[in-house]
């Protein structure tokens, strides 16, 4: 039984559909990605989850059984909007919201003084959150969604607003938590993040689930539609070859838009016969382009 | 049932340690302080009002009869141990106009305060008496000059009518009117074998004390509850709270951290007055003003709590449910008007009655459950209502309390989730109905 089952789960507002009919399992170690553009219907999926709100219909199932109180304790929790006492001290407000979670003082603050040793931070820990900078706070954040030791972990954008350098720190931190089989239930708008990290997507539109599935078999689906081509010198007659769509121009070279792969050979030779060429791809559809196509381009409704 | 005293453990640690609150008690404790030794302090100043107070008067041939009583005021005045005021005599400057004038001049030289001026007399022989003064409401003076003027009447007409000192003293001495509060039946206030007039204004002290007191800690209190939830949403960390523990357990917590705290401070106010109170040189300034502490029931202050309590408990709620539906602290003030507005209402009926315990509006809203805590209290501390009253009065707030929180604990419940503008009532029933609450 996998930890999390979401199980065909409806959920009304007054007139609007919130969310239409989602399924899906996340297993342990996995880290699923659900994606879907604002107001696809994410955070309510999410808060459902969590428990906040009951669904209409359907079911979700925390390692088999039916969400009760005692569940909140295996949740974990990092928000979309980010927030924490600004005035109270990193230490108490980390162990008060551990042992909200029914940790034990004890334990919550050896596992404090862990993850901030984890994120080279031991000097927080007597410092009070609005004395930190923004990308430090959002690793407290992260701290307190996790401090718990959590089996299912819900990131709705945990990556937003951070610097390359933190975005590397916290991605390794959740493949590690992966690694060691916690379920993850994670939302972004950065696709290059889903990835890295996703197993298993679900991409909602307008209330409902249009593509869901293997990530690798999501872009298998779809047809390779772009090459790139780099070459010394220019190429001339890209596009009067059959199948072509389109050639752009960049600064090393042509990015030549396909109707299917047969026209890539025919590419190949009219390149070949000008110049050398330095690299030659037939690209998979990336997911940001999957992503578009799935949800029909109107991102921002 | 742990998760509810983590919250409340947090939320006191939280308060008590915060500056403002550490502040705003500091200030109380020194306001009340100073205000237990008001009394003693008024003394102090009080000091030369022992010195008696300079009225003049001017010999005037015109009128035989006042100057005859103003030269009797004098020796009478002489006469007493520590008299009030000394009559200064001025001479005849030749008119009543002239005479005026001269003790105008002497008020402005500040030899006297004031000075009276005689008429002719009437049929009785008595003349009519002005006295004149810069300050119009001197009550002390005119008070003394008028019981004087009719112990001098008094005399005058009683010389010759044979009587001894002794039957004259006997007459003129004031009749005296021991006014007592009994209770005819058995009652929840203090009344027992009776209150005198003292003790009744020691009681109406008391229970001002009381009233403000609890006015302040229902207010006070309610408002950190509704801000502590405001802030817990507009910086967001109330998405991970509401994820880790019940709303409800939150919302009691809170509610009962609150509490202790607003308790602790309440006990606290009270020990610093009764500290003030029981200094050595205080005993004196309160004798002084007839006060008498150990007079006041100590029931009254078992009633004060019971009503602090439910009070709280009942606005408590309310400003919870206020604060879960506001998304920002600004938005705050105008959204808990009209609990303010309530609260006041009922306090400031109980100022209003104080004197007049026994009112049909206050009997009525002394069952009204956002009035009951205070205007019981007045009741109890100040009338003498049915025991049973009292009762019936508890049941209903009792009530009123669940359904209260009952109700708060539904807002909150929608309330944490709704961010943006305030919700409307409507939103808020669709928003119940959408989240199954």
């Amino acid at each position: 039984m996998n930890p999390l089952v979401v199980d065909r789960v409806h959920k009304q507002y007054g007139e609007k559909k919130a969310v239409n009919g989602i399924s899906f399992e996340v297993e342990e170690g996995e880290i699923y990605g659900l994606l879907g553009a604002n107001g696809a219907g994410k955070t309510t999926t999410m808060r459902m989850v969590l428990g906040l709100i009951y669904p209409d219909e359907g079911k979700i199932l925390y390692n088999g059984k039916p969400y009760t109180e005692e569940q909140l304790s295996m949740l974990g929790y990092l928000p979309e909007e980010r927030g924490l006492y600004p005035r109270v001290k990193i230490s108490e407000q980390l162990v008060y919201l551990a042992q909200l979670r029914g940790m034990s003082k004890h334990d919550a603050d050896a596992n404090l003084k862990q993850w901030l040793e984890r994120f080279e931070v031991p000097e927080y820990y007597n410092k009070k959150l609005e004395e930190l900078s923004k990308g430090n706070q959002q690793k407290i954040q992260f701290i307190a969604s996790v401090i718990h030791k959590p089996r299912i972990v819900i990131l709705d954008e945990a990556f937003s607003g951070l610097d390359p350098v933190n975005v590397e720190l916290l991605k390794s931190t959740v493949k590690e938590l992966r690694n060691a089989g916690t379920s993850m239930l994670f939302s972004t708008h950065r696709m290059e993040h889903v990835e890295e990290l996703c197993r298993n997507i679900t991409i909602l539109h307008r209330s409902n689930p249009v593509l869901q599935g293997n990530v690798r078999e999501i872009k298998k689906r779809f047809p390779r539609e772009k090459v790139v081509l780099n070459t010394d010198n220019e190429v001339s007659g890209l596009d009067a070859i059959a199948g072509v769509t389109g050639v752009q121009r960049h600064e090393s070279g042509y990015v030549i838009g396909i109707t299917d792969e047969s026209a890539a050979a025919a590419i190949l030779h009219q390149a070949m016969s000008q110049t050398t060429i330095q690299k030659f791809e037939i690209m998979e559809p990336t997911l940001n382009e999957i992503f578009i196509k799935a949800v029909g381009g109107d991102l921002h409704e | 049932m742990n998760k509810f005293w983590t919250v409340a453990g947090f939320t006191m640690k939280n308060k008590m340690k915060g500056k403002s609150f550490l502040i705003t008690t500091l200030i109380f404790v020194l306001v009340l302080s100073l205000g237990s030794n008001l009394p003693y302090i008024i003394s102090l100043f009080d000091k030369d009002n022992g010195k008696a107070t300079n009225v003049g008067y001017a010999i005037d041939a015109r009128t035989v009869e006042g100057t005859k009583i103003a030269e009797q005021l004098r020796a009478t005045y002489a006469g007493l141990e520590k008299p009030a005021i000394k009559m200064v005599e001025f001479p005849d400057a030749g008119s009543t106009e002239a005479n005026e004038k001269e003790l105008k001049k002497a008020i402005a030289e500040k030899k006297i305060k004031g000075y009276l001026l005689f008429g002719p007399a009437d049929a009785t022989g008595m003349p009519s008496i002005a006295y004149k003064s810069e300050k119009l409401n001197d009550h002390n003076t005119t008070q003394s000059l008028q019981q004087t003027i009719q112990i001098v009447k008094t005399d005058m007409i009683l010389k010759d009518s044979g009587l001894t000192a002794e039957q004259r003293t006997m007459l003129v001495t004031p009749v005296t009117l021991d006014v007592m509060q009994i209770a005819a039946t058995d009652g929840a206030g203090g009344v027992g074998n009776g209150k005198t007039e003292d003790q009744r204004g020691v009681d109406m002290g008391f229970v001002t004390f009381l009233l403000l007191l609890l006015f302040f800690g229902i207010m006070v209190s309610g408002q950190m509850i509704a801000s502590e939830i405001t802030a817990e949403k507009s910086s967001r960390v109330m998405e991970i709270i509401i994820t880790s523990v019940s709303p409800l357990t939150q919302m009691f917590g809170k509610i009962f951290g609150i509490f202790v705290v607003s308790l602790t401070q309440m006990v606290a106010y009270v020990v610093v007055v009764f500290i003030n109170i029981s200094l050595p040189h205080n005993d004196s300034a309160f004798q002084q003003y007839n006060i008498d502490l150990t007079k006041v029931d100590p029931l009254l202050l078992v009633y004060g709590l019971l009503f602090y309590v439910m009070g709280f408990l009942l606005y408590a709620s309310l400003f919870a449910a206020v604060g879960s539906i506001v998304s920002r602290t600004e938005d705050l003030g105008q959204a808990v008007m009209p609990i303010t507005l309530l609260s006041l209402a009922g306090f400031y009926i109980t100022t209003f009655s104080i004197s007049a315990p026994d009112t049909m509006l206050v009997k009525v809203t002394s069952f009204i459950p956002f009035f009951s805590p205070f205007v019981m209290l007045l009741r109890v501390g100040l009338a003498n209502p049915p025991f049973w009253q009292v009762i019936v009065s508890f049941g209903i707030l009792l009530v009123s309390i669940y359904a209260a929180g009952w109700l708060s604990a539904k807002i909150y419940r929608t309330g944490v989730l709704l961010y943006g503008k305030r919700p409307s009532w409507k939103e808020l029933r669709k928003a119940m109905k959408a989240y199954k609450i």
